[in-house]
């Protein structure tokens, strides 16, 4: 086909690209702080059975890791004002990843806290820890560097998930690209370079959060 | 507009159900055997090699399905080769899965014990040999889990193929919710749809998990 | 050879023959070779495309693709496509032509020809019945949903005061969505479409606040391809005289053809 590739039309919206970017990034940030947040509870309490939350626990993570994002995006979007609830497309979009990444994360962490060997728990709770100090000081940190690749991996997963968030008219990255290829028609120029932008940023995230890990995991091994 | 019965709803939502199975069926197993050579590609002791497996990693980890899928349909014609939607979302789904299943079994290969490598090339192995008898065995244990784990993410992921023009799930969904107005009560099954699909999975991943634990306890 | 660099160079070869082979296209030509026109509609946009009960495309985009089939004495051939990939399919010569309320704007023009007008669009804004948005510069400070890339997106956004909030939906059914569950208060689309939806819904009320403008839609063709443009016109042209695009209008929009047609 005779299709001739123009890029130069793509540098006027670079305000719009820009601002996609900071906002997928947003998302993520908000994401990642609070799921991780919820996913460590909820791991601790599916790790030791903590009932009735346990159930209920498990409940959440099967009904959420079983349901396309984009569904229970629109759940929360389009879904809750039926019930009185009404959250604009950032807050509605922040809170579809939180939930999303927590019920992974809470997957994660409880194989980290069953793979701690109990001796460790034993030995902070003879040191007279309570149950919590002993969750936060003996057992988590190990865990979460156990698992820190696998959530690294989801992290990006998320921030690429968070694409659909366009579909809710919230302006993130490919909010931008479907804005800008359907003012300019250049749909494949558009999606090129959106796809180098994704490619970036998932580079850099993982890479920062590796460092991340690293420096969690030098924490643990400096201390006595 | 015309009305829509509850039944020819259903009965179209299943057609669409049936498409995504197909897809995820074709992306797991031919994902898997791409995977299989990345895998010995990420693994293997020639540099180039292990470069090109993580660039392919990096790459199909690091974007969008949705825009893979893209630049393999029409970018593809652009190259004056002009593939069917079904060729097309097969091929890039297989890409897509191959490049996560390489790095979920990298990991398994890498939990197993540097010692075991060292044993097997003692017992005068060669490399190949090492890996078929004695690594791969021992990491096909920890990967059953996560790998069942991952057809879920594939299930999911067929959704975006509707780009393509694929009449899956999804795509069947947002058809029907624009016909009959009522997004809720059709999203609601699509929803639905997906977690007959992926709840089963999810239980399989989750009963090997113990089983295979139980048995590496003994 | 390498297997990567087997890769480039056959997808090179590719590349090299598909351009020589472009070079001598005719689109019309190979339209009558090949006894199909494949035309690209919206599934999602009544009363222009949406589906029927057994899932195929109807509206007024699908009965002029058909008109212009019958006129090229070929079948037709119609590709669903939504308004993320409708352009790419035209771009890479899976279809032959886009049928899809195509409005234009000098940027799109640099990408595609467009045929004369083949339908009207009338598009304004609507919304509850308290709320009182007399004109465009009523907007300031209110949420308003629109589909993205749509005419009615393109008039909104050049006309709309900077303080207006407006809310770009994927597609239709989300736009109206987001209108009846209380996420923006009003919303901009088709007249059409809006009295459709006024017959439905119950619970809230939809009205009229003001009409922005009514902005044409084109057939979308691809560049350098004057003699189907050609035809595509001429085919317009006499369907215009022999009221058949009248009879069409008048079986989707209720509506005869306004007089500039």
């Amino acid at each position: 086909m005779a299709y001739q590739f123009d890029f130069s039309g793509i540098w006027e919206y670079r305000a719009e690209l820009a601002a996609g970017v900071v906002h997928t990034l947003a998302l993520t940030g908000v994401g990642t702080v609070f799921g991780l947040l919820v996913g460590v509870v909820g791991g601790a309490v599916r790790g030791w059975r903590v009932e009735p939350y346990n159930r209920l626990c498990g409940l959440y993570v099967e009904l959420i890791r079983n349901t396309p994002f984009l569904v229970q995006l629109f759940f929360i979007f389009f879904g809750l004002p039926a019930l009185g609830v009404h959250l604009n497309e950032w807050v509605a979009a922040a809170l579809a990843m939180i939930i999303n990444l927590g019920a992974y994360t809470t997957e994660i962490v409880r194989a980290g806290v069953q793979a701690t060997p109990r001796g460790q728990m034993e030995a902070g709770l003879s040191l007279a820890m309570s149950r919590r100090q002993v969750f936060w000081h003996v057992v988590l940190p190990p865990a979460l560097g156990r698992v820190w690749p696998a959530l690294c991996s989801q992290i990006v997963i998320v921030m690429l998930g968070s694409s659909v968030c366009s579909q809710i008219s919230a302006e993130e990255l490919t909010f931008a690209a479907s804005y800008i290829q359907s003012r300019n028609f250049r749909a494949f120029e558009t999606y090129i370079v959106t796809a180098v932008l994704y490619l970036l940023l998932a580079i850099v995230l993982r890479h920062l959060l590796n460092r991340l890990g690293a420096r969690l995991t030098n924490r643990d091994v400096a201390k006595p | 507009m015309i009305e829509f019965s509850i039944w020819t709803i259903l009965q179209y939502l299943a057609q669409g159900l049936g498409w995504t199975l197909c897809l995820s069926l074709l992306a797991f197993v031919l994902g898997g055997a791409v995977g299989g050579g990345i895998l010995l590609a990420r693994i293997a002791t020639y540099p180039l090699l292990r470069v090109f497996a993580r660039g392919y990693i990096e790459f199909f980890q690091g974007t969008p399905l949705l825009m893979q899928l893209f630049m393999v349909f029409f970018g593809l014609s652009l190259l004056g080769r002009d593939v069917s939607p079904w060729v097309a979302a097969g091929f890039s789904l297989t890409l897509y899965s191959a490049a996560f299943l390489a790095e979920i079994w990298r990991g398994c290969v890498e939990a197993v014990d540097r010692g075991q490598w060292e044993a097997a090339a003692s017992l005068a192995m060669s490399r190949w040999e090492q890996l078929r008898h004695v690594i791969l065995p021992q990491a096909l244990r920890h990967a059953v889990t996560p790998t069942v784990g991952f057809s879920v993410q594939i299930v999911k992921g067929t959704a975006v193929t509707s780009i393509i023009g694929m009449t899956e799930l999804t795509k069947t969904g947002s058809i029907l919710a624009n016909a009959t107005l009522q997004p809720f009560t059709i999203f609601g099954m699509v929803g639905l749809g997906y977690f007959l699909l992926c709840y089963p999975l999810s239980r399989l991943a989750h009963y090997l998990e113990r089983k295979l634990n139980v048995l590496a306890a003994h | 050879m390498n297997p990567r660099l087997r890769f480039l160079v056959s997808a090179a070869l590719c590349c090299g023959l598909s351009f020589s082979a472009a070079a001598h296209a005719d689109a019309l030509a190979n339209i009558k070779k090949a006894g199909v026109l494949r035309v690209a509609v919206p599934q999602d946009f009544p009363p222009f495309g949406s589906v029927g009960a057994d899932l195929k495309p109807q509206g007024y985009d699908i009965d002029v693709a058909a008109m212009l089939a019958r006129d090229l004495g070929v079948k037709l051939a119609l590709t669903p496509v939504t308004s993320a990939n409708r352009v790419p399919f035209l771009t890479t010569g899976k279809v032959d032509l886009v049928i899809s309320s195509l409005g234009k704007n000098p940027e799109r023009e640099k990408v595609l020809d467009f045929s004369v007008a083949y339908a009207p669009f009338y598009n304004g804004v609507f919304g509850p019945a308290g709320a009182s948005v007399a004109n465009v510069a009523a907007l300031a400070g209110k949420t308003i949903a629109v589909t993205r890339g749509s005419v009615e997106d393109l008039e909104l956004s050049k006309v709309a005061p900077a303080s207006a909030v407006i809310k770009r939906f994927e597609d239709n059914n989300s736009t109206v969505s987001a209108y009846y569950s209380g996420q923006v208060q009003l919303i901009a689309t088709g007249n059409v479409v809006a009295a459709a939806l006024k017959k439905r819904d119950t619970q809230k009320s939809l009205e009229t606040k003001f009409l922005i403008k009514d902005s044409p839609c084109f057939i979308g063709i691809n560049k350098n391809e004057p003699q189907l443009l050609a035809r595509v016109n001429a085919a317009v042209a006499s369907a215009r005289k022999s009221g058949e695009l009248n009879r069409i209008s008048l079986r989707w929009l209720n509506t005869p053809l306004p007089a500039a047609f």
